[in-house]
């Protein structure tokens, strides 16, 4: 049986075509921004540089682990949670 | 047992002193609270569409707001009275609240191009001064009549238009009034316009869709590097610049204590769900606040007493313990020199104090040490951070990437470019994956407990440099000014201020501090130079 192996981190220009493939799946389209234009409000460049940022974050909020049974108690994690400690039964 | 447990100085300050909402509200009223919303969640009696103001709760403005006597002959210009002072003449009938709502709309046409737009939408004279005459939903004796107030341009006003400070909502027309907005109204206060804001609440006020800035900082107006801080830009500048007397905000990271900051205010983000967010438009539904502005602590107090009621329209506000008599807290007492009132363990961030000659960390020392000679306070020193908290603060676990965007999908298929310089926060959120997400708020609930337990253990109230570890846990915040110093930049005289948390509900801690500050402080006093014309 074969041994999982992890796999080759991907490139910038793998990510880039998965960031690109995602915002065409939902239907929206940043071929209207500048390529690359500092001046520019926002650019492509700029806007997957940023994207690439967000996708590798989420393998560093993988790797935080915690307590899967710390459940949220709510939709929203409003102050009253404060009153729920992590040790209590 | 919790830390909120264990604080070993809880009490009052005199026989008929209650103490503060943050000792009291246990882990019982927890459970109990979060049985009450279930039921009322299964009974769809939380989306009534009730008008907020028709279901209050907690004090009205109490006799302590109207605390601070006045001689109208003793005041050259009706601007610069405090929202308390106005409060009391109008009251006395010293003065008419069209007096005071002509001497705003005055000061606005006279200034306002110079600060390059405080204000987005403003009615007009007429209107202003019509609405002054009629009485509010409140009553004859509602307390705000003829108060100027000036809501950030994200709160919905169903005369006015509401463009969020961007290309998105341009020329966008609500139907309808924030709650917000309401609350304030039906108390007689007089929406005098719109603050400019960051657009979509990120930044300083800016042109729409471009990164040239609009809003200058009412102490700077002549020069444009030295922020008016974001993102609620205009809301500041108007009420420091006295052509508003006090406004409300919204902070989702430090957007009301930035800019409060900046130019000398007195402001408060209290605990989530505090006030409601209904009719605003939405950045993070985990992180979005109302923060009253205003120019000292006692007007803060006012403005969040009146707004501090549970909406049918926004369920993260119904039942919460009702709101405590905040002018009261904002109110220093007794002796040759005023106390807070009731025993209060200040706490410093690590960090927050040093043994720099530059002006900012000067003023911290100062205020560090006027607060020490303040009776009833004691310095506990150099607070401990809770466990992680590095990890638990910053991105990714920090952050919020994917609230903003689920709102705004729609736009985001228009024309991505309506978004400007604030597109990555938007449209990146639909890259972070659900697994992810969720760690994020395991970490925040994590956090928050251990703010609680660890940190406000060892104190009621932090000095601290930012507002960071207060915004994604729902705590509340509060800056006041402390002082002036030399701009590095502009080498301009700007404010310098200080920001102070607390435990959940612990608004009336932070109040009471402040308050005793600006007793023996005039700092908040202090008003800028007209601009040029």
């Amino acid at each position: 049986m074969q041994v999982p192996t992890t796999p080759a981190s991907p490139t910038d220009e793998e990510l880039d075509r998965y960031i690109l493939t995602r915002y065409a799946l939902m239907g929206i389209d940043i071929s209207v921004l500048p390529e690359s234009d500092p001046d520019a409000p926002m650019d492509q460049r700029r806007l997957l540089a940023n994207g690439r940022s967000i996708l590798r974050q989420d393998v560093e909020a993988a790797d935080f682990t915690i307590d899967p049974q710390l459940h949220l108690p709510q939709l929203y994690p409003a102050p009253f949670t404060a009153w729920v400690d992590e040790d209590e039964e | 047992m919790s830390g909120r447990e264990e604080r070993p100085d809880e009490g009052v300050a005199g026989p008929d002193q209650p103490g503060p909402l943050d000792g009291p509200v246990s882990r019982r009223w927890f459970l109990n609270r979060m049985a009450w919303v279930s039921s009322a969640a299964a009974t769809g009696t939380l989306l009534s569409r009730a008008p907020a103001v028709a279901s209050p709760g907690g004090p009205v403005v109490t006799e302590e707001a109207f605390g601070q006597a006045v001689r109208i002959q003793d005041v050259g210009d009706l601007t610069e009275l405090t929202l308390s002072q106005s409060m009391t003449l109008v009251r006395n009938g010293s003065i008419r609240p069209r007096d005071l709502v002509e001497a705003h709309v005055d000061r606005i046409e006279a200034f306002d191009a110079e600060f390059y737009r405080a204000y987005a939408a403003r009615p007009t004279r007429e209107e202003l001064l019509a609405e002054a005459e009629r009485v509010p939903a409140g009553g004859p004796d509602a307390p705000l009549r003829g108060i100027g107030l000036v809501p950030k341009d994200n709160f919905y006003t169903a005369d006015l238009l509401t463009e969020g400070g961007s290309l998105v909502f341009e020329g966008f027309q609500p139907d309808y009034d924030g709650t917000a907005v309401t609350l304030m109204r039906a108390a007689g206060g007089v929406v005098l316009g719109k603050g400019q804001m960051g657009n979509l609440a990120g930044g300083r006020a800016q042109v729409y869709g471009t990164t040239t800035p609009t809003t200058r900082n009412a102490w700077t107006p002549e020069d444009v590097r030295y922020s008016p801080g974001g993102s609620s830009s205009g809301v500041a500048t108007a009420i420091a610049a006295r052509m508003a007397v006090a406004g409300v905000g919204t902070q989702t990271g430090g957007s009301v204590v930035g800019p409060g900051t900046a130019q000398g205010l007195t402001c408060i983000k209290p605990t989530f769900g505090r006030i409601s967010l209904h009719g605003v438009i939405p950045l993070s539904h985990t992180r979005d606040h109302v923060g009253p502005m205003a120019r000292n602590a006692l007007d803060a107090a006012i403005l969040l007493q009146v707004l501090a009621q549970p909406d049918p329209m926004d369920p993260r506000t119904l039942g919460l313990p009702r709101p405590p008599n905040y002018a009261l807290a904002a109110t220093p007492f007794g002796g040759e020199r005023p106390r807070v009132r009731w025993p209060t363990r200040v706490g410093v961030w690590p960090g927050y104090l040093s043994d720099d000659d530059d002006g900012e960390s000067r003023l911290r020392r100062d205020l560090v040490a006027e607060l020490e000679r303040t009776p009833g306070v004691t310095l506990v020193g150099e607070v401990s951070l809770p466990d992680d908290f590095d990890v638990l603060t910053s991105s990714p676990l920090g952050g919020s990437h994917g609230d903003p965007t689920a709102f705004f999908i729609e736009h985001l298929r228009r024309d991505v470019r309506l978004f400007g310089d604030r597109l990555p926060r938007f449209l990146n959120g639909m890259l972070q994956s659900a697994d992810s997400y969720v760690k994020v708020q395991q970490a925040r609930q994590l956090l928050l407990g251990r703010m609680t337990s660890q940190l406000f253990n060892q104190c009621d109230v932090v000095l601290t440099p930012s507002s960071g570890a207060f915004d994604g846990t729902g705590l509340p915040v509060m800056c006041f000014p402390i002082g002036f110093d030399t701009d590095e930049e502009t080498g301009r005289r700007v404010p310098r201020g200080a920001i102070v948390g607390a435990a959940p509900f612990g608004e009336e801690r932070m109040l009471a501090v402040a308050a005793a500050y600006q007793a023996v402080t005039n700092f908040h006093r202090e008003r800028p130079a007209d601009p040029m014309r």
